[in-house]
């Protein structure tokens, strides 16, 4: 539990937007996927979701619509945008090259 | 903007968020409870995770529409509530706003059309007006102000490295026939490149060009204003082509100016358009519109893009020096004295940025309604007062609920935030009633202006230059009510004043008294101010215009501009005046050229010949009228003789022989000479030869104005001149009645002629007096309203102090004191603030006064009489407000002031 570290500032969205690329999703839905990856990798605080799913929307990343869910209850779904899913490809470009800088300057050290 | 918009829907992005977290804590609750935990205990669990539904609401509304936002909508809330639920304070408060805000636009609305706004022109800020500066020998001239020549307006359109153009106007009174009625009306005379210069189109038609303006009287065409065309010509689409008589001359339509256009006065709009080459029509005998000489246009340019006034103004030298050379070899040039040939050669050109174009009104208003306007800021800085000091009595009548509010965690920030959305409210309802109520006062404002004889372009609507200036003026005055009050707020310490028992803070009992001081000291500079314009009104009016105008009656022909010739107009004048002469209605009449009281006269310098020869460097006022005008008027005869049948000159016969002047040109150029029997001459130049023979001296009376008391010489009333004239009919009974029998007079001599201005002469003085009456009434309403809004602030102020200090008088009565030492108490506190108001104020009207001096007559801003009667009426005013509270402490029952702890 303690080896998880808390999830870099900023990071939240783009995790959002890349959960909501691969199929939309209702609130609830993020949480649990994001529950999943907190258990395995960092920690998601759950009461920023959202917020951040607001914003995102008011961004206009996200679309949202209220769907019959899984339950057979309405919930909110939320769909990415093109403009989202150009933001997610520049967010994971940017973040690749961040990483790769980072690495870079490691290994450079351990040498 | 989005965030804008959800302003508008947030309850319905509520409901949805309390949706979408109502099925996200279900799902999440029946989640936990398959895994064994208890109903209660699983949606517990459920909430924490999330941080709390509160929090987390709190977050996504921040999120719709900023923290700031949300915030202005809960401040808004609370202040709207507390505005219901104190009405007189609300009252009071929006009141003082609505008053200095809705003064300050009204007064704005006239800056602003007649001083600031530009010409609806092709790129105004290009236009310039060219003025000569020095000797600019004159032959004749006729009209107001920045005059010159048109061919000398014709050589500035050539210079084409400096101007795009230079175009040249005048504007001349006309009688205009379209339906069969003569009626007078005012056109502009311009240079064919008039409307291309100012880049003005026509709406239908076309508009005039240069072709025009050729050949002298070879174009008798005319554009039309557009409201002429659609008031009185119905807006027929055929107009073009038609004629219309101008001075009785056919005339053919050939367009219509653009609608927003109304010539380059916002003073005066002209009906039509002529081009010069036509102003002999225009001008009945007048045949020197090429005369290098005459001067009767204002000239102005468009300068070349990029140009400045300056290099313009140098960059014309050479060439402007060239052409006074060449215009001195000029065989019509007159001969003038050696001085006046150095003072020629010295003349330069003076450029000045013209793009609201070239008014009179402008000139004469230019002082009085930045006066004015600059009162409406005083008056409004005093509205800002009278909110803050009522906003510190308020806040310190919420003192503990205040403190309790920083004590529960709210940001001194926050609480200074409420305070400004507070006034900010305040300031905006006073300006919205404000403005709403201002096109009433503009148009009451308006109607008291002073009139040229064509319409003026001036309109009370509240345009959006009006609104931009009334929000601004709103949201700089909630500001400024918002000031005083926040930074009391901010300094406040909520544990002092928690523990402190009700009602005895210290409540900004300083800062209000500061407030008031101030308050009092501008009121102070107002009252001066009102005094100072209301005593030169009154003392104008006191001295009139030193003939007897009671019964007076006036009205104006003109034969020229109805198709007289010199000749025919003479003998119809002769037969009117006799047939006015002998009618019952009539106790005397007479006939000037000129007409008094006007603002124009007709002048020119003399030269005196009495022993020695003397040419007057001021130009004489001169006049000529029929023998009886003197005794209609009441004007004395001091010494010599009246003019009387030896005068009377048949037609034909030129010049004057006789003249009568007054007792100022007497002692200006006499001295201790006898005058009667001297011989003067119009023109002070080497060649005037003086052969007119002073036949009497007339006491002094007022030609243009009544502030005036200029040097005059009158001729008698000579025939084959063909100006005006003006009747003046000293008449029996009603004045009203009389224009009946006058009008009739006319019409059965000539029953197409227009009676022009009539009015009686009382009437006359009034309009020549409202500059004088526009200033003494506002400075005397804006000073009553300031000082009404101080006594409130006063009484305002004191009742506090009482109210705080009743512990402390209770005890003083208590102890033995007599009630009047209460009293004392009290009112000492405000004598001090009145008489440091006062003390602040005495610098302030003396550094103020020499910007006022030039509106006044026969009193100075220092006046002792002014500033003692201002003194007395303030303190007077300031104590009676002052007693009211302290007539209340002396009242205060001991027993019960104790016990109120």
């Amino acid at each position: 539990m303690n080896s998880r570290f808390p999830i870099p500032q900023g990071t939240l969205d783009m995790l959002i937007l890349q959960i909501v690329s691969l199929e939309s999703a209702h609130g609830y839905g993020i949480a649990q996927r994001l529950e999943q990856i907190s258990r395995s990798v960092v920690q998601v605080n759950q009461g920023s979701l959202y917020p951040a799913l607001h914003r995102l929307e008011q961004k206009g990343w996200l679309r949202s619509e209220w769907k019959q869910s899984e339950t057979g209850r309405e919930a909110k779904f939320y769909f990415l945008t093109a403009a989202g899913r150009k933001q997610l490809a520049a967010e994971k470009n940017s973040w690749e090259r961040l990483a790769g800088a980072v690495r870079l300057i490691f290994n450079e050290g351990g040498r | 903007m989005r965030k804008l918009v959800n302003w508008f829907r947030r309850d319905k992005l509520e409901t949805s968020f309390d949706r979408e977290l109502q099925y996200h804590l279900e799902r999440r609750v029946s989640d936990l409870e398959r895994t064994g935990l208890a109903a209660s205990e699983a949606r517990r669990h459920a909430v924490l995770e999330l941080g709390g539904l509160v929090q987390v609401r709190e977050e996504v509304r921040d999120v719709w529409l900023t923290r700031w936002g949300r915030d202005l909508i809960y401040d808004l809330r609370f202040s709207l509530r507390s505005f219901y639920k104190t009405p007189s304070f609300t009252t009071t408060a929006v009141l003082s706003l609505m008053l200095g805000i809705g003064a300050t636009t009204v007064l704005y609305s006239l800056v602003d059309q007649i001083l600031l706004h530009a010409l609806p022109a092709r790129e105004p800020e290009r236009l310039v007006l060219i003025d000569w500066k020095g000797d600019y020998v004159t032959t004749d001239g006729f009209g107001s102000w920045n005059l010159m020549s048109y061919p000398i307006c014709r050589d500035l359109d050539r210079q084409k490295q400096f101007f795009e153009g230079v175009f040249c106007r005048a504007l001349r009174e006309i009688s205009i026939t379209t339906e069969g009625f003569a009626e007078p009306a005012t056109a502009e005379v311009v240079s064919g490149n008039y409307f291309q210069v100012l880049g003005v189109g026509p709406s239908i038609g076309r508009v005039l060009t240069t072709e025009d303006d050729g050949v002298p009287n070879a174009n008798p065409v005319v554009v039309l204003s557009y409201s002429f065309w659609k008031t009185k010509l119905g807006g027929a689409s055929d107009v073009i082509g038609r004629k219309l008589l101008v001075n009785n001359h056919p005339m053919t339509v050939i367009g219509v100016a653009a609608q927003t256009f109304q010539g380059i006065d916002v003073g005066q709009v002209p009906v039509i358009w002529i081009a010069a080459s036509m102003s002999e029509q225009v001008i009945p005998g007048f045949k020197d519109y090429l005369s290098r000489r005459t001067r009767w246009m204002q000239i102005l340019g468009r300068l070349q893009p990029g140009m400045t006034l300056r290099q313009a103004e140098s960059g014309l030298e050479p060439w402007f020096k060239t052409m006074l050379r060449d215009d001195m070899r000029l065989p019509d040039f007159p001969v003038i004295t050696a001085e006046r040939r150095h003072n020629f050669l010295n003349s330069s050109l003076v450029l000045t940025a013209a793009p609201q174009g070239h008014s009179e009104l402008r000139r004469r208003l230019v002082e009085p309604l930045w006066v004015l306007f600059a009162v409406t800021g005083v008056l409004l800085g005093l509205a800002c007062l009278n909110v803050s000091s009522l906003f510190l009595a308020r806040g310190s009548a919420h003192e503990r609920e205040i403190g309790t509010r920083l004590a529960l965690g709210a940001s001194r920030g926050r609480l200074g935030r409420q305070l400004l959305t507070d006034s900010l409210v305040i300031a905006l309802a006073g300006g919205l009633l404000g403005t709403a109520a201002a096109p009433l006062a503009v148009r009451a404002l308006i109607a008291f202006l002073p009139q040229g004889n064509a319409p003026n372009a001036l309109h009370a609507g509240v345009d959006w230059r009006l609104l931009l200036f009334a929000l601004g003026t709103s949201l700089a005055a909630g500001l400024l009510s918002g000031l005083a009050p926040g930074w009391q707020a901010r300094r406040q310490s909520f544990s002092s004043c928690l523990r402190e028992r009700g009602g005895t803070g210290s409540g900004g009992a300083h800062i209000r008294k500061a407030i008031v001081t101030v308050q009092i000291a501008l009121t102070f500079t107002l009252v001066i101010g009102a005094a100072l314009f209301t005593r030169t009104l009154e003392t104008l009016m006191a001295k009139g215009p030193g003939f007897d105008t009671t019964s007076l009656v006036s009205f104006e022909i003109r034969p020229a501009q109805n198709g007289y010739s010199a000749s025919d107009g003479n003998r119809l004048i002769r037969r009117l005046d006799e047939l006015i002469r002998q009618s019952p209605i009539t106790q005397a009449s007479a006939v000037a050229r000129f007409a008094l009281l006007t603002g124009g006269s007709w002048n020119d310098p003399i030269t005196i010949l009495a022993g020695k020869r003397i040419a007057t460097r001021e130009e004489v006022n001169l006049n000529a009228v029929t023998p009886g005008f003197f005794a209609t008027m009441g004007i004395k005869i001091v010494a010599g003789r009246n003019f009387d049948d030896r005068d009377v000159r048949s037609a034909g016969d030129p010049g004057y022989r006789s003249a009568i002047v007054n007792e100022a040109l007497v002692k200006r150029y006499f001295g201790a000479r006898n005058p009667i029997g001297a011989l003067i001459s119009m023109g002070n130049g080497p060649d005037a030869k003086p052969n007119i023979q002073i036949v009497g001296i007339m006491s002094n009376f007022s030609y243009r104005g009544l502030r005036e008391e200029s040097e005059q010489a009158y001729f008698p009333f000579l025939e084959g001149s063909d100006v005006g004239p003006t009747f003046y009919v000293r008449v029996r009974g009603a004045p009203e009645t009389a224009l009946h029998n006058l009008r009739a007079i006319v019409q059965s001599v000539d029953p197409t002629l227009p009676m022009i201005d009539f009015r009686t002469v009382n009437e006359q003085v009034n309009r020549s007096l409202n500059t004088e009456h526009i200033l003494a009434t506002l400075s005397s309403s804006f000073s009553a309203l300031a000082l009404l809004m101080s006594l409130v602030g006063l009484y305002g102020v004191m009742s506090f102090v009482v109210t705080r200090r009743t512990r402390e008088i209770g005890i003083r009565l208590a102890l033995g004191a007599q009630p009047r030492s209460a009293v004392w108490l009290i009112l000492r506190d405000a004598l001090v603030m009145i008489v440091s108001g006062i003390a602040i104020g005495l610098p302030l009207v003396w550094a103020l006064g020499r910007l006022v001096e030039s509106q006044l007559y026969d009193v100075k801003p220092s006046d002792p009489v002014v500033i003692a009667a201002a003194v007395l009426i303030l303190g007077f005013a300031a104590m009676a407000a002052a007693w009211i509270p302290a007539w209340r402490a002396s009242g205060v029952d001991p027993t019960e002031a104790l016990r109120a702890e």
